[in-house]
């Protein structure tokens, strides 16, 4: 097991490489560089700046000394476009806002698609597996970005409920509308995999054995049904997650909430290159640790697996 | 003499009805499924609708004696009320907040989307084709070298690189097509793959190596044409993959420009002024969006049903 851990993660750190490298060699064939603008600055000062963020040295340098600045400082340089700001101040302001409606989205996606799945497998072919697939069929066609029009219509326009955007540190009728939004599509998808992997579980042999042996439903299907049936939600779990890192953009832009995402997108608009490719290079980051924790979890849960 | 001829005619119609029989039986693979696809209702509906959705979009703006450029001013001043959908006035699907008319936005959009969906799966299939055909038929190092950049490429979060390359290189469609092409064929490249390594042990090619044969007639002439199957049936998922890619793109300003649209960017347009009561703008090319990918999704699961010999 630790050997897988420590293979596992000789993948990640190439990886995580190869992404800084894709985002540098990207800016730095942009046409122009980040100080060129319609009224062209006096060689001299141009010189200056360059010299001060360090532009004027070779391309190799530049990206050693961005990597070394990430891993010791954990700092991601300066924003081109705003003097008294930094990338880590970006992150650190939107950061927590994306992480709050994220954490709960994706505990919303998982539960409750889980629970929709094994629900729906257990009661096979009955009213609640039908209306579990229906959503689960129609939600691949409610992405994020049409599911937040929608539930403002039905929750701002209508009832009038819910804000229709904000963040207001983070109240509860500020992160509810994220969160559906976020999370629905996956909670179909996770719904779908763990409706159609219990029941193949329900169906083998060995739950026939412990149904034989008078074991109660619960029991069963808990005990003995759960752990194998998960699997396949597991690997799910990572595209998952990447699907509501980039989802999150949507929704900073379209309730206001205030994360990282519209730093993001207003970034991209005002081609802001340091601030891109710091968010790139922080979400990621975050994938690929994701992925790796996925990789080992399913490694402990599933014992086929070869180290 | 003239018996001759009859006996001739009808020798001649029996070794056609024969020949044909015979070819009958040659392409029964492809017969059967075609035959199979269309035995599906949902799918069946599918490309029906899809049909339609595409004789809107090439037909509407001859229909309409409106333009996509045109911006109406006798509504300007009051869409709420005079830019609703109405037939007295020929704006069929309302008008935008520009008191451009909605009808052929729609369909320019449609066009636009379908376009991107297309050619963004067709670059997809091409790459990842050749890519998952080479590094599964040649094995070893190759393959595992190609696969390992297949696994780090699948693991960045793909979005984020796509919307660097569109903000370094320009926001334009081209762009647009190239940036989703290059990303989208790396789950092709793996089923190829697979595919291939099953293929490439079979007596037909080992047929063809002692033929003399060298790799790439192999690859090309005996390999690719016997992944047909998977290759369509996963490309026409990929069309879905493509439009909400791009939709994605688009509704966070980044994709299609004006005066370009697309399902996304009118979607996007639309979901800005919802709060202002102007739902029709919202809600017009949802339906589009939303009918659209459910008959490529159908369709696609029709095909599989179809072509895939897993699942039979």
């Amino acid at each position: 097991m630790f050997r897988f851990i420590l293979r596992r993660i000789a993948i990640a750190i190439p990886t995580m490489l190869i992404l800084i490298i894709i985002s540098f060699v990207l800016i730095k064939s942009a046409p122009g560089g980040p100080f060129t603008s319609e009224r062209p600055l006096p060689e001299q000062v141009l010189a200056n700046i360059e010299a001060k963020y360090g532009l004027d040295k070779p391309y190799h340098q530049q990206l050693i000394d961005y990597i070394v600045g990430i891993v010791t400082r954990g700092d991601f340089g300066p924003s081109f476009r705003y003097k008294d700001r930094t990338v880590n101040d970006v992150i650190a302001q939107g950061f927590p806002v994306t992480l709050t409606y994220g954490f709960w989205s994706f505990i919303v996606a998982v539960s409750v698609g889980v629970s929709l799945g094994i629900i729906a497998a257990i009661f096979h072919n009955s009213w609640i597996d039908y209306f579990a697939v229906g959503i689960s069929i129609g939600a691949q066609v409610l992405p994020n970005f049409v599911m937040a029009p929608i539930l403002v219509i039905i929750f701002t326009l209508w009832l009038n409920w819910l804000p229709g955007g904000g963040w207001h540190g983070g109240q509860w009728q500020y992160i509810i509308m994220p969160v559906i939004a976020l999370s629905t599509s996956y909670m179909a998808s996770i719904a779908r995999i763990m409706r159609s992997s219990m029941l193949e579980v329900l169906n083998s042999n060995f739950i026939r054995t412990a149904k034989a042996k008078g074991l109660s439903w619960r029991r069963i299907i808990f005990k003995h049904a759960l752990k194998p049936a998960l699997l396949p939600v597991i690997t799910y779990l990572g595209p998952a997650f990447v699907g509501m890192i980039t989802g999150s953009v949507v929704i900073d832009m379209y309730f206001s909430t205030g994360g990282i995402g519209r730093e993001f997108v207003n970034s991209a608009l005002n081609r802001d290159y340091s601030v891109i490719m710091g968010i790139t290079i922080l979400f990621g980051f975050l994938t690929i640790s994701f992925n790796l924790l996925v990789d080992i979890l399913y490694a402990w849960i599933d014992p086929k697996i070869r180290y | 003499m003239v018996k001759m001829v009859i006996g001739a005619k009808k020798i001649a119609e029996m070794a056609e009805n024969i020949a044909s029989k015979e070819m009958g039986k040659s392409h029964s693979l492809w017969a059967d499924a075609f035959r199979r696809f269309f035995k599906n209702k949902a799918s069946v509906t599918s490309l029906i609708v899809l049909i339609l959705i595409v004789i809107f979009a090439f037909g509407a703006p001859y229909i309409s004696k409106w333009n996509n450029e045109e911006i109406d001013w006798a509504i300007l001043g009051s869409i709420n009320e005079l830019g609703r959908p109405s037939l007295a006035n020929g704006h069929y699907f309302g008008t935008d907040d520009l008191g451009r008319d909605l009808f052929v936005r729609v369909a320019q959009g449609t066009q636009i989307s379908l376009l991107v969906g297309f050619v963004g799966a067709l670059i997809a299939v091409i790459v990842g084709t050749l890519y998952g055909a080479i590094a599964g038929y040649f094995g070893g190092k190759i393959d595992s070298f190609m696969m390992r950049l297949v696994d780090i490429l699948m693991s960045i979060p793909y979005m984020f690189v796509l919307i660097l390359l569109l903000v370094v290189f320009g926001r334009s469609i081209f762009m647009l097509f190239v940036g989703l092409g290059l990303i989208s064929w790396l789950d092709m490249s793996r089923i190829v793959r697979g595919q291939t390594m099953v293929l490439k042990n079979k007596e037909f090619i080992e047929a063809a190596i002692a033929g003399g044969a060298n790799h790439f007639t192999i690859i090309a002439r005996h390999i690719i044409p016997n992944l047909l199957g998977v290759v369509i049936v996963y490309a026409s998922l990929l069309v879905p993959g493509m439009i909400l890619a791009e939709s994605f793109i688009s509704f966070l300003g980044l994709g299609v420009q004006e005066p370009n649209t697309s399902w996304g960017a009118l979607i996007s347009d639309g979901a800005k002024t919802v709060l202002h009561g102007r739902l029709w703008q919202l809600l017009i090319p949802l339906a589009f969006f939303v009918a659209g990918l459910f008959s490529f999704f159908f369709i696609g699961d029709g095909l599989r049903d179809a072509l895939d010999p897993k699942d039979r």
